[in-house]
């Protein structure tokens, strides 16, 4: 199950954040993405350490724990996309077309002429999207 | 095979190293063994690895062992195929013989059969005692060694050399290292190649049924350690490494029931260093090994092989993972296993390897190399630290700890243990229950500074209560519906205590009445959560077995410690990793503890450095969660400053993070603080909070040198309405950067409510550029405040921290210096002298406003302003559209669409306030004026008319205007206005009749824009003119009224004659000159010119009287001299040719009449010529002679140049001495001659 799917800005600012663990305890998903920053701080200043290549946006599995998973994504322009998953046995070509969703998501909402670029996401239509793709990630996980 | 699991497992402790067999022949290693043994260990051996490429290995360990010794003789065949690698991997045979014979007979078929066994290397030792002095036994020595080398030496190898006891040759030794490398080489690579060969045998065999691990694993293991033993430990590993993925395959192969393992005292501590901790016929099951010690086996020898690598990186590395690896298989096993046996485990396994390798990390490596190094540590720590915060949980330490996010994150998704059978409460523990139930009913949920109420973060992936009486084997589905109730406490340990506490003393006395009551209870109804914690904590106390972790789940404080430790060591490491974050996340939790202890200074320490991670991010939802712990310390230890901040950053985050209600009690602790008695004012940045801008438009603009208004939009950030005393704001000239910013102050308190302000600032005259808002300053009582942000005209951000960039637009533009004001004349031809006229003056703001100017008024001399007079003000475009329609009126039309504006103004002290309503417009203002000139007109001669000079009718009028918002900006201007007589006249005689009468005509010219209209006209004669007929002077009356138009004229004839009798009358006083009065009346506009001053005083007569004197000239009565000018000899004069003037003066009568003449024979002369026409050579004024008879006549001659040419009147030739009167000239009046432009030449210039 996705616990959480989060976008951080280019300067490591958080720019988007859902939890769908349905408890109020989204507290805890923010201490996770920000800390799963520093696997990717880490991965982008040590190019030669990462197992990854840089050339893909796709960062994969960021954080294995005994209880969770992140993995990440980063685009061209440095914005990250972090998802927390509790589902310890994911396909990474199922999560990797979950970030290209995403990502579009997120392109069409900074497009925008509303949104001011390096400022939080509040659209509506935007979270919509994002919870649809969510949904539609976990069916096919256990499917 | 399995059977030698245990010898082979003694083989190994015993073997550690290559064994040489010695075949002592000749009984020679007594005295050949020290000198043998000294070559050990082997300084450099090149050996063949796996992959049979050459490796250098250094200080090979090795062991001469004669082969009579038991070690090596008790072996049987099978033991010794199996154990292969223990065999002596050289063997050194040691013979020494003198003579030849002996040799040959006895010696050679011995060594031949000790060398017949093809598998053993071996190489012989000739030792020869022979004393060097002893010719003899030497060279037999030789002739022995000889035979021996052709019997045994091959083409392909050397297998002797010869070793001297009385003075041993250096090269023997290399000769000897050479051969036992080159032996054990030999040795090591066919036992490799067996050993290979029969593993890939069985491992063909891995799918059939008679495939049994444990042959494999001694057959494997044995090669890792032949590998070992031979220092090539990079083999020995990768045959472990091999040996663990077999395993791991074999024990995933399904259908297979195996024991884990597990199960045995001792078994919680993680043997992963320690590969001896079980001997392996112990862990043995059916034909493999049990996977709990077996895996840790595994991983013991592969640490040991890394460290004798010298990598404890990769030990920590693959620690860690197997860690990780082995936790989710201890999950797996977990219903079989001891109560929480998997996170003990890992507990220790995390402890014992961050303990074997932190020693041993000598920070040599390459900087990247340490940072992961410290990450792995830090990673370590953490995941002990995550699994001893689980079981403190399990015992009913949840209610100490901190229920930050970090924690959070780590246990809540972290599932409980699953054990088959939820332990269960042991008996007698009813005191315990109590301890604990008492624990958590002290443990009060520290309530967050500001009274911060939030939903604490849970700790637990589920209700601990529901999931331990869940697993409980006995409790019954009914109680299902009671545990829902309870799961809506989740989370919360005193909760739960509250909703069983009436059933506490019901407990409590059945506790006490007996060990079956109270297990009949335990079956009956669900546990409570104080005895899930007794009954957890009774688990673990037989689950753990080591001391030092009981010790520290033992009580609160050795819990606490404890934790600390784990929490410094995870941070600490972190921070020498690049996972800072991770580090200061912890740095919270240490902080957070420190706190409980009373240790505020370390944890505001902490809590700063969270804080300014979180913040310097944006990261606001976590900082709102540690921010007001940071302001607790700080207002504990008094640190105000900090504390201020601290309270601005909480007012600075986010709406949504924070209730109105506790906003505002943020607000009330700044104010308070504020104006408390803070012994120094405290400057605070307030950017995030207080944003300010320009207002929207276009920026301010002033002329240079005005003060004004600026308008700033303020957003306050803070909830509530806030006072401040003093608000200044810096500007910056964008164009000068040179000067400095100039501060700007607003000078009253202001009260800025939640939200826009706009606050008006005070701009004191700037120098001319453009300004823009710099830095933002005010106090709120002892607080001083800063503000570097700029709200973008929207509501308050406070996400822009990165997109921070200085707005460029100017707020203030003061403009260069320029003309504010015209001041000019309305009219610029003449007005009527000596007449009360109005002057108008245009006044003509240029974009500026002249609100409140003063406009101060000094007439120079002749000229005054008629204060008894109101001014007239009106707008000046409008003057020019009335001038259009009303044209020819006399008056001027007023219009009443500014019926509330004043028309009439009234001059003080020369001064006058111009209206409001004429601020924006320009205005022409009418002065009544006079200007007063004392002489009389004059009339002049038709012939010579000379007109007026201008300079004569000026006046100047000096204006300064006083304008701007505090008449600062000053006008000055000196005006020039031409005044005039309203004509000028000239004269002339028109006629001279026969009878004496003359006809004098006066032309009248008309000097205004004007029509003059003339009424009447007389003329007052001199003495010597009578008027015809004794008239009154006047001409004709039928003639008036004569009107005259602008500028042009008019004639007027009056007929004189000349009076003789007016002569007698000597001592009359006689008038000199004629007067001609001229009663008129003038229609003319003032917006033109000249005008009625009838307009100024209604009522009065509109006609006006002029008076202009004419000189008359008798005619010359009596000449006495005649001049006459002679004409010129050529026809035309040129420019620069020099000319002769000259005269004929003649004496008409004698000069006796005249008594007053004193030179008689002389006549006085003087030639006047103008200096601009003529140049004169000679002297113009002398006495020429001329005697006193009559009829003398004389030539005067003077040499001039005509300068000009044109038209021009020649010099003149007067005799002063004469009276006019006894002059007569021929011609009689000016005349002109004409004067050529020069001849054209190339050599001439013309002054220009």
């Amino acid at each position: 199950m996705i616990a959480c799917v989060a976008v951080v800005g280019h300067q490591n600012n958080p720019l988007y954040l859902q939890s769908f663990t349905g408890a109020d305890d989204a507290l805890k998903l923010h201490h996770i993405v920000h800390c799963s920053l520093d696997v990717i701080d880490e991965r982008v200043n040590n190019p030669k350490r990462s197992v990854i290549t840089l050339n893909e946006s796709y960062l994969g599995l960021l954080y294995p724990t005994e209880s969770y998973k992140v993995y990440g994504y980063l685009s061209n322009t440095k914005v990250k996309f972090l998802v927390v998953t509790t589902d310890l046995d994911v396909k990474d070509t199922d999560i990797r077309s979950f970030f290209r969703r995403f990502h579009a998501a997120y392109v069409d909402a900074v497009s925008n002429p509303f949104h001011v670029p390096g400022k939080k996401i509040i659209s509506r239509i935007f979270a919509a999207r994002v919870s649809g793709i969510v949904k539609a990630f976990a069916p096919g996980t256990y499917g | 095979m399995a059977n030698y699991l245990a010898q082979f497992q003694a083989i190994k402790n015993t073997s550690d190293r290559l064994v040489v067999a010695v075949e002592d022949v000749s009984d020679l290693w007594p005295s050949v063994k020290e000198g043998l043994e000294k070559r050990l260990p082997l300084k450099k051996a090149s050996l063949n690895n796996k992959t049979r490429n050459p490796v250098y290995v250094e200080n090979l360990q090795a062991e001469f062992i004669l082969t009579t010794d038991s070690r090596l003789r008790s072996r049987f065949p099978q033991e010794q195929y199996l154990f292969w690698f223990r065999e002596p991997y050289a063997t050194i045979v040691l013979v020494s013989c003198e003579d030849l014979d002996e040799f040959k007979t006895i010696l050679k078929p011995r060594l031949k059969l000790i060398v017949q066994n093809e598998e053993r290397e071996w190489f012989i030792v000739f030792v020869s005692k022979a004393h060097p002095n002893n010719d003899q036994a030497t060279k037999n020595a030789k002739k022995v060694y000889a035979r021996l080398e052709v019997d045994f030496n091959t083409r392909k190898r050397e297998r002797c050399c010869k070793l001297d006891l009385n003075g041993v040759d250096a090269s023997f030794w290399e000769d000897f290292d050479f051969k036992i490398v080159e032996s054990i080489r030999n040795t090591l690579d066919r036992r490799a190649q067996f050993y290979e060969e029969e593993i890939r045998k069985m491992s063909e065999q891995r799918l059939m049924p008679v495939w049994n691990f444990c042959n494999f694993f001694i057959l494997k293991e044995s090669l890792a350690f032949m590998f070992e033993m031979a220092h090539l430990h990079e083999d020995s590993l990768r045959e472990y490494d091999e040996l663990e993925l077999c395993y791991i395959e074999t024990v995933s192969t399904p259908g297979k029931q195996r024991d884990f393992g597990g199960l045995e005292h001792g078994d919680d501590q993680a043997a992963l260093l320690k590969p001896g901790f079980k001997p392996l016929s112990q862990i043995v099951q059916d034909d493999s090994f049990r996977e709990f010690e077996f895996r840790q086996y595994l991983f013991a020898r592969q640490v040991k092989l890394l460290f004798r690598l010298g990598r404890p990186l990769e030990v920590v590395m693959r620690g860690y993972s197997f860690i990780i690896s082995f936790s989710k298989t201890l999950a797996l096993h977990e219903n079989t296993l001891p109560f929480c046996l998997r996170e003990v485990w890992v507990i220790s396994a995390c402890l014992a390897i961050i303990s074997s390798t932190s020693s041993t990390y000598d920070g040599l490596a390459a900087p990247d190399n340490e940072k992961e190094f410290y990450r792995l540590h830090g990673d370590l720590y953490s995941l002990c630290r995550i699994k001893f915060m689980r079981l403190a949980y399990l015992i009913g330490y949840g209610v100490e700890i901190e229920k930050s996010p970090v924690n959070s994150a780590s246990l809540s998704m972290l599932p409980w243990p699953k054990p088959s059978i939820w332990p269960a409460v042991p008996e007698d523990a009813s005191a315990k229950v109590l301890a604990k139930e008492k624990l958590i009913l002290q443990a009060n949920p520290r309530m967050k500074h500001f009274n911060i109420q939030r939903k604490q973060l849970p700790l637990e992936p589920s209700s601990l209560l529901r999931e331990a009486n869940r697993r409980r084997a006995s409790l019954s589905v009914g109680n299902l519906s009671e545990l829902i109730d309870y799961r809506q406490i989740d989370g919360s340990g005193i909760d739960g205590h509250q909703k069983f506490s009436p059933s506490t003393t019901n407990s409590m006395s059945r506790t006490y009445s007996g060990p079956n009551l109270e297990s009949s209870l335990s079956l009956d109804r669900p546990m409570r959560i104080s005895e899930v914690h007794v009954a957890a904590e009774h688990a673990l106390e037989n689950t753990v077995t080591d001391p030092d972790l009981l010790k520290s789940l033992s009580s609160l404080e050795e819990f606490e410690q404890k934790y600390m430790e784990l929490t410094k060591g995870a941070a600490d490491n972190y921070h020498h990793s690049w996972w800072k974050r991770h580090g200061v996340a912890l740095d919270g939790e240490i902080a957070a503890l420190c706190f409980k202890h009373g240790n505020y200074d370390l944890a505001a320490k902490s809590y700063e450095k969270v804080c300014a991670l979180y913040a310097g991010e944006g990261w606001q939802d976590l900082l709102a969660e540690v921010l007001p712990n940071l302001a607790e310390c700080q207002k504990i230890l008094n640190d105000q400053a900090g504390y201020l901040s601290s309270c601005v950053r909480l007012l600075s985050l986010e709406d949504g993070l924070f209730l109105a209600k506790e906003r505002q009690a943020f607000q009330l602790e700044v104010v308070r603080l504020a104006h408390s008695e803070m012994k120094h004012p405290v400057p605070l940045d307030v950017s995030s909070l207080i944003t300010f801008s320009g207002n929207p438009g276009p920026p301010l603009q002033l002329c240079d040198g005005d003060p004004g208004t600026l308008p700033v939009t303020v957003w306050s950030g803070f909830p509530d309405d806030i006072t401040l005393e003093s608000l200044s704001l810096t500007l910056t000239n964008t164009l000068n950067t040179d000067e400095g910013v100039k501060t700007i102050k607003s000078s009253d308190a202001h009260i800025l409510k939640p939200g826009r302000n706009v606050i008006k600032l005070d701009v004191p005259p700037q120098k001319p550029g453009s300004y823009v808002l710099g830095v933002l300053t005010g106090q709120i009582g002892n607080l001083r405040f800063r503000s570097h942000n700029f709200s973008k005209g929207g509501p308050q951000d406070n996400d822009d921290f990165m997109s921070y960039e200085k707005p460029t637009r100017p707020v203030l533009k003061v403009l260069k210096p320029r003309t504010l004001v015209d001041i000019s004349a309305a009219v610029s031809s003449a007005l009527l002298m000596n007449e009360l006229q109005w002057l108008g003056l245009i006044v003509k703001p240029i974009d500026y406003s002249l609100k409140g100017s003063l406009l101060s008024i000094d007439t120079g001399p002749g000229l005054m302003i008629d204060e008894s007079h109101t001014i007239d003000i009106n707008e000046y475009a409008k003057t020019m559209e009335d001038k259009v329609h009303a044209h020819d009126s006399n008056t001027i039309t007023e219009n009443n669409t500014h019926p509330l504006e004043p028309k009439q103004l009234y001059i003080e002290n020369g001064k006058i306030a111009l209206p409001d309503w004429a601020s924006d417009t320009s205005t022409t203002l009418w002065f009544p004026v006079h200007a007063i000139d004392d002489r009389m007109a004059r009339a002049a001669s038709a012939d010579s008319p000379h007109r007026q000079n201008m300079v004569d009718g000026m006046r100047t009028i000096a204006l300064k205007l006083e304008f701007g918002a505090f008449r600062n900006q000053i006008f000055e201007r000196t005006i020039a206005v031409h005044f005039t007589d309203p004509f000028y006249v000239t004269t002339r005689v028109a006629n001279k009749c026969n009878d004496g009468t003359l006809l004098l005509q006066a032309t009248i010219h008309s000097q205004v824009k004007a029509t003059l209209c003339l009424y009447d006209a007389w003329l007052d004669l001199q003495a010597g003119f009578v008027h015809v007929r004794k008239e009154n002077g006047r001409p004709v009356s039928s003639f008036f009224p004569l009107v005259i138009s602008p500028s042009s004229t008019a004639g007027i004839l009056f007929s004189i004659c000349i009076d003789n009798m007016a002569i007698a009358d000597q001592n009359e006083v006689v008038q000199a000159e004629s007067i001609l009065n001229v009663m008129y009346g003038i229609s003319g506009d003032r917006s033109n010119g000249a005008h009625s001053p009838t307009s100024l005083k209604l009522g009065s007569s509109d006609k006006l009287f002029f008076k202009v004197a004419i000189a008359l000239q008798r005619p010359i009565l009596d000449p006495c001299i005649a001049v006459g000018f002679v004409p010129f000899s050529s026809n035309c004069l040129r420019v620069g040719q020099l000319i002769n003037m000259k005269w004929r003066v003649e004496r008409l009568k004698d000069l006796e009449a005249s008594p007053s003449s004193s030179c008689k024979d002389e006549v006085l002369y003087e030639v006047d010529a103008n200096p601009e026409i003529w140049m004169i050579a000679g002297r113009t004024m002398g006495h020429a002679l001329l005697s006193n008879a009559r009829g003398s006549r004389t030539e005067i001659t003077v040499t001039c140049m005509p300068l000009v040419s044109g038209h021009v009147r020649p010099p003149q030739l007067g005799l002063p001495a004469m009276d006019d009167a006894n002059i007569s000239c021929n011609p009689p009046g000016p005349h002109l001659v004409c004067v050529l432009p020069p001849t054209l030449s190339s050599s001439y210039c013309i002054p220009a």
